[in-house]
């Protein structure tokens, strides 16, 4: 490869992308997609540890109860709700639903919304 | 025989469709579990129903996984052998994972 081929930019092109809500939605659904990843390891080290004993499970309880073990879990639980929302979004355009963009603006803007209801049904309500 | 891109495409389609009810009850048990103690946590995952979906839940949850970021890998890494290192990087720990937590809920359940 020359010099020139290796410093093309990469498709999806974030460095010169115009900014909009569409892309800027879209680029979330990859973020909280690898955030779960962190949250889905925290949920099997969480299962692991309960099986290994009551030493271990207390360091989890220690982590789950502090403000900074909240403040992660709450702010993981958001990362599932919107990336679980903003999945539906992209179902309904495999149907071949919602592409008009007044419809996808809407309904972008409605998935960031209900995402923080979700979160706080989840954690206050239910 | 479908192409390996389609049965891909489908295949996260369907986990994620699978993900949403298995998904959402998943969060709500985690978030009362983790404020109760550890003997109800315990006889929570001993009950058969709550038993078989968590393991549903990890194996489909972990395939997503798997799929979507070999995605993400296929759009960054350009260089094919990194790629091929990445991919099983990524394999290894989609399948040691999730393995080693149904271990653990199958040894709860049953010793």
């Amino acid at each position: 490869m020359s010099d020139l081929e290796k410093n093309r930019p990469l498709s999806p092109h974030l460095q010169v992308y115009k900014w909009q809500l569409s892309s800027l939605l879209s680029i979330t659904h990859r973020l909280t997609s690898i955030i779960n990843i962190a949250a889905i390891s925290l949920i099997c080290f969480w299962i692991i540890s309960l099986y290994l004993g009551e030493n271990y499970y207390k360091y989890f309880q220690i982590f789950s109860s502090s403000m900074v073990g909240k403040f992660i879990l709450i702010g993981f639980t958001w990362s599932f709700c919107y990336h679980l929302l903003n999945g539906l979004r992209h179902l309904s355009w495999d149907f071949g639903y919602g592409y008009e963009i007044k419809i996808a603006n809407f309904s972008g803007a409605l998935v960031v919304v209900v995402s923080f209801f979700l979160t706080t049904a989840l954690w206050f309500f239910i | 025989m479908m192409n390996i891109a389609v049965t891909k495409w489908i295949m996260q389609r369907a986990t994620a469709i699978t993900l949403v009810p298995l998904l959402i009850w998943f969060l709500s048990i985690f978030i009362d579990l983790i404020q109760k103690d550890y003997q109800t946590t315990l006889v929570f995952f001993e009950n058969d129903i709550n038993f078989f979906l968590s393991i549903i839940f990890l194996i489909v949850v972990f395939l997503h996984m798997k799929i979507g970021t070999s995605e993400i890998f296929e759009d960054y890494i350009q260089n094919t052998q990194y790629k091929i290192v990445a991919n099983l990087i990524i394999s290894l720990f989609a399948i040691i994972l999730p393995l080693l937590t149904i271990v653990s809920l199958v040894l709860i359940k049953f010793y």
